[in-house]
């Protein structure tokens, strides 16, 4: 009975190897200290994404709200901010964490959670309160989540940056890789919960607009399966639906792009439209979230090599 | 000043006008007068337009006539109230009774599309007791139809129109979530709902007949707010953006500028077509039946004037109640100015709601119910109203008009009770095509002044609630028809059955808010289009059995 599920589990295990075109080929030991950098990297250009989005979804909305409340001025700064870091780190090739990176990761996570709590307070005090309604049209409350997110994971960036060569990088007491792979989906649900608000305030009128709330949801389950269970097979699952995802992060643009030529005037009324219409710089959060999901992969690929 | 108004027929020559293109044409099917077409439906709003729709997809012939013109929305609607006066019926029509009607502006239209074109897009469903009101609440009339048969075609009319509506509605049986998602609200809506709130009763956001999100060719609303002087946008699902292309696209033949004059009987006892006017001359289409759809006085008006000597009274009229019952919804407003800017002209006008007084029997002194809506009327209107309910002029005028942006306003749509006294009739003068003109009597009963005080009352209480100061409220004010050719089981007390054919003659249909036996109170052009469905599905049924 044991030994058959044994050989069961090996058949599982060479899955991916056979479906793969190529036959595996041993590959040269890699550099311990060389991976941990090139995830940090990756992590770095990761938040990259998910700072710009925000920089540029904030500076349009907060415009459309004309910056009623001086506070409304924070996301803008700290996201140049944590680009500019993003930007510098994942260029970085250095082996060691850099204080000043670290401390603006440290000021976005702190600013995406006041801004959670600011739109959270913006929706309670209108008349129906909680109310779908209010969620449609008030500030809404996943988007400062995006600045956390690359706060959170820009300080995960530094950590695994700071690995000591021959140790395996560790975040929440866990393999960097496995605690990286859940955070990511995390936030991919987090930020799939957005979309799911938003499209559903859309009524989903094109077929499209299922696409980023289905194919992100997968990733992310792939995601905290790997989490759980860091086993290899899934992780090219993983990678596949990840790299899906990154894609999607772009062609939402695209979609969005066509969407605001949908509004009265089209793009020839930009000024109106842009802001009326489905927002484009939202849809790059995902590709920000699929990078930071490709660099927990690599951490495990480094632990298992 | 002139206005912008086709003289000569654009649906002609096989084309009818593309409504979502600028200069644009669709193809269009067209019918001789010779040619015996399976219907031919006199009006296209709410009722005739759905009707013409459903009949011609279900593939009947049909022409559908219009006295008024065919629009193309994106380039013949200005940003200007007076010019889109064009779109009320304006023809004359003599009123009289001790609430003399207004008619215009909120009750009638001349459009390819009807009063639709310029309507405020609430769509809201009855509530179920009302179809049986008699037996179940005590007053007026039961309806021939059953509310979960009515409930079914309220979801399809709800789909056809992408009504934007909220998530949960708080009144009546569960309803299937609107096709699209409620509007933003604005200022005004924001002060009903504070203003319920406080009293401690529901709102919601209304559901509302103009597009959240795109459609087709049609843009989402770009909260104009011109929204009853007729949408520029197409983002309004009127029967003109909605079922007309629909009955186009599956063969049915639009007559725009063509004014029916009278239905002809034959010796059979059923009609045999109708003489309509069109392009400087009389003409006669045959046809296998005849559907009017003119709505409360234009329908009873052209019955009456149908008269022949087997029906001397006017056709169908063996019960003697074409024309009587008319039935048009109070419509008081309470104002006040509140400290905030308000902009109550941004965005659709009414959309935030409280059927409360609709749905709750206690602690009233009247019969029916009541919802009412928060305000955005546009400068023009609002001066009428200070005008004329206030007597304002010159100076006092002008310096109330400075507070416009600060006023927010609520108004009701009131159910008013059946009365025989008020009444359509012909009168002795004619009108340019040489047709009689409508004599139109209305006065309110009792009830429906203990019902428009209730309500007056409440309002205040509401404003007052929401921080509103210098509140007052409108006299006499009243929306839509209702009435008039009343639909029921007994030949003897209604003029059609429950499929809008007439008791007495079996191809002469009726399908608009005449029908109606009660008012609700709510604004009717749902119902209508709901009732038009039904019928539509039961012609079907009847030509399958052979009982057309």
């Amino acid at each position: 009975m044991r030994a058959a599920k044994l050989r069961h589990d090996r058949r599982l295990s060479r899955l991916p190897a056979l479906l793969s075109a190529a036959p595996p080929s041993p590959r040269p030991k890699p550099d311990v200290q060389a991976l941990s950098t090139r995830a940090a990297r990756r992590l770095n250009r990761g938040c990259a994404w998910l700072s710009a989005a925000v920089l540029a979804d904030s500076a349009v909305e907060h415009y459309r709200g004309m910056f009623f409340n001086r506070a409304m001025y924070a996301p803008l700064a700290v996201s140049s901010l944590t680009l500019a870091a993003s930007v510098h780190g994942g260029s970085d090739r250095s082996g060691k964490s850099h204080p000043v990176r670290d401390g603006i990761y440290a000021l976005a996570a702190l600013t995406g959670l006041a801004g959670t709590g600011f739109h959270l307070y913006n929706v309670g005090k209108r008349e129906g309160g909680f109310s779908f309604e209010n969620l449609f049209y008030c500030a809404p409350v996943g988007a400062p989540f995006a600045l956390l997110l690359a706060g959170l994971f820009g300080r995960a960036a530094e950590r695994v940056r700071d690995t000591a060569p021959g140790d395996v990088p560790q975040l929440f007491g866990l393999p960097a890789g496995r605690a990286l792979a859940g955070a990511s989906a995390l936030g991919m649900m987090g930020t799939v919960g957005e979309v799911g608000l938003l499209h559903f305030r859309g009524a989903y009128h094109d077929p499209f607009m299922f696409l980023p709330v289905s194919v992100p949801p997968a990733a992310a389950a792939t995601m905290a399966a790997v989490a759980v269970q860091p086993k290899r097979p899934r992780w090219r699952l993983a990678r596949l639906l990840l790299r899906l995802v990154q894609g999607l992060g772009f062609a939402g643009v695209g979609f969005h792009a066509y969407g605001v030529h949908r509004n009265m005037g089209g793009w020839r009324n930009w000024s109106q439209t842009m802001l009326n219409g489905p927002p484009l710089p939202a849809p790059p959060s995902f590709t920000g979230l699929a990078l930071v999901g490709l660099a927990a992969l690599d951490l495990l690929e480094e632990r298992h090599d | 000043m002139s206005e912008i108004v086709p003289q000569v027929p654009r649906a002609r020559d096989g084309r009818a006008p593309d409504v979502f293109h600028v200069g644009g044409w669709v193809p269009m099917r067209e019918y001789a007068d010779d040619d015996e077409v399976d219907f031919a439906i006199i009006g296209t709003g709410a009722g005739g337009g759905t009707l013409a729709c459903r009949l011609s997809e279900a593939g009947f012939s049909v022409v559908a006539l219009d006295v008024g013109p065919y629009w193309r929305p994106l380039e013949d609607f200005a940003s200007d109230e007076h010019e889109q006066f064009k779109l009320y019926w304006r023809d004359e029509r003599i009123v009289d009774g001790t609430d003399a009607l207004q008619l215009g502006r909120n009750n009638s239209g001349q459009s390819v599309g009807g009063s639709m074109v310029h309507f405020a897009m609430v769509s809201l469903r009855f509530r179920p007791e009302w179809f049986k009101a008699r037996s179940q609440l005590g007053y007026g009339h039961d309806w021939p139809v059953d509310w979960r048969e009515m409930w079914r075609y309220y979801g399809e009319v709800e789909e056809a129109l992408k009504i934007a509506g909220p998530v949960r509605y708080p009144w009546g049986p569960h309803r299937p979530r609107y096709p699209y998602r409620a509007h933003e609200l604005n200022a005004a809506a924001r002060v009903l709902a504070r203003g319920s709130e406080a009293l401690g009763i529901k709102w919601a956001p209304t559901p509302l007949a103009t597009l959240s999100a795109p459609r087709g060719d049609a843009h989402p609303c770009v909260y104009r707010g011109f929204c009853i002087a007729g949408c520029s946008t197409n983002a309004k699902q009127s029967a003109l953006t909605t079922w007309i292309p629909r009955a186009l696209a599956a063969g049915a033949e639009i007559r725009d500028l063509a004014m029916v004059g009278r239905i002809e009987l034959g010796n059979s006892g059923r009609v045999t077509g109708l003489h309509y006017h069109r392009e400087g001359r009389w003409r006669f289409q045959r046809a296998r039946h005849v559907v009017v759809a003119g709505y409360s006085i234009e329908t009873p008006r052209l019955l009456l004037n149908s008269a022949c000597p087997r029906f001397p009274d006017g056709l169908a009229n063996s019960s003697g109640l074409v024309g009587h019952n008319l039935m048009a919804h109070s419509n008081q407003g309470v104002y006040g100015v509140m400290e905030d800017e308000i902009r109550w002209y941004k965005g659709p006008p009414s959309l935030a709601i409280t059927e409360h007084w609709n749905y709750t029997d206690e602690g009233k002194d009247f019969h029916g119910g009541y919802s009412y809506m928060s305000q955005g009327p546009l400068p023009v209107e609002w001066v009428g109203t200070m005008t004329g309910n206030r007597g304002l002029w010159g100076e006092a005028l002008q310096r109330e008009m400075q507070k416009y942006i600060h006023q927010a306003g609520l108004k009701i749509v009131g159910e008013t009770q059946a009365r025989d006294e008020n009444r359509v009739r012909l009168a002795d003068e004619k009108d340019r095509f040489g047709l009689p003109v409508a004599h139109v009597t209305f006065s309110y009963g009792d009830n429906d002044h203990r019902l428009i005080a209730h309500a007056k009352r409440f309002m205040r209480d509401s404003l007052a609630a929401a921080g509103a100061r210098d509140i007052w409220a409108e006299e006499s004010e009243t929306a839509h028809l209702m009435g008039t050719c009343r639909m029921g089981d007994d030949p003897s007390t209604s003029v059609t059955n429950a499929d809008g054919r007439s008791w007495d003659i079996p191809n002469l249909w009726i399908c608009d808010g005449s029908l109606f036996p009660t008012s609700g109170g709510v604004n009717p052009s749902l119902t209508i289009q709901a009732l038009a469905c039904r019928a539509a599905d039961r012609i079907k049924l009847l030509a399958k059995r052979g009982e057309l």
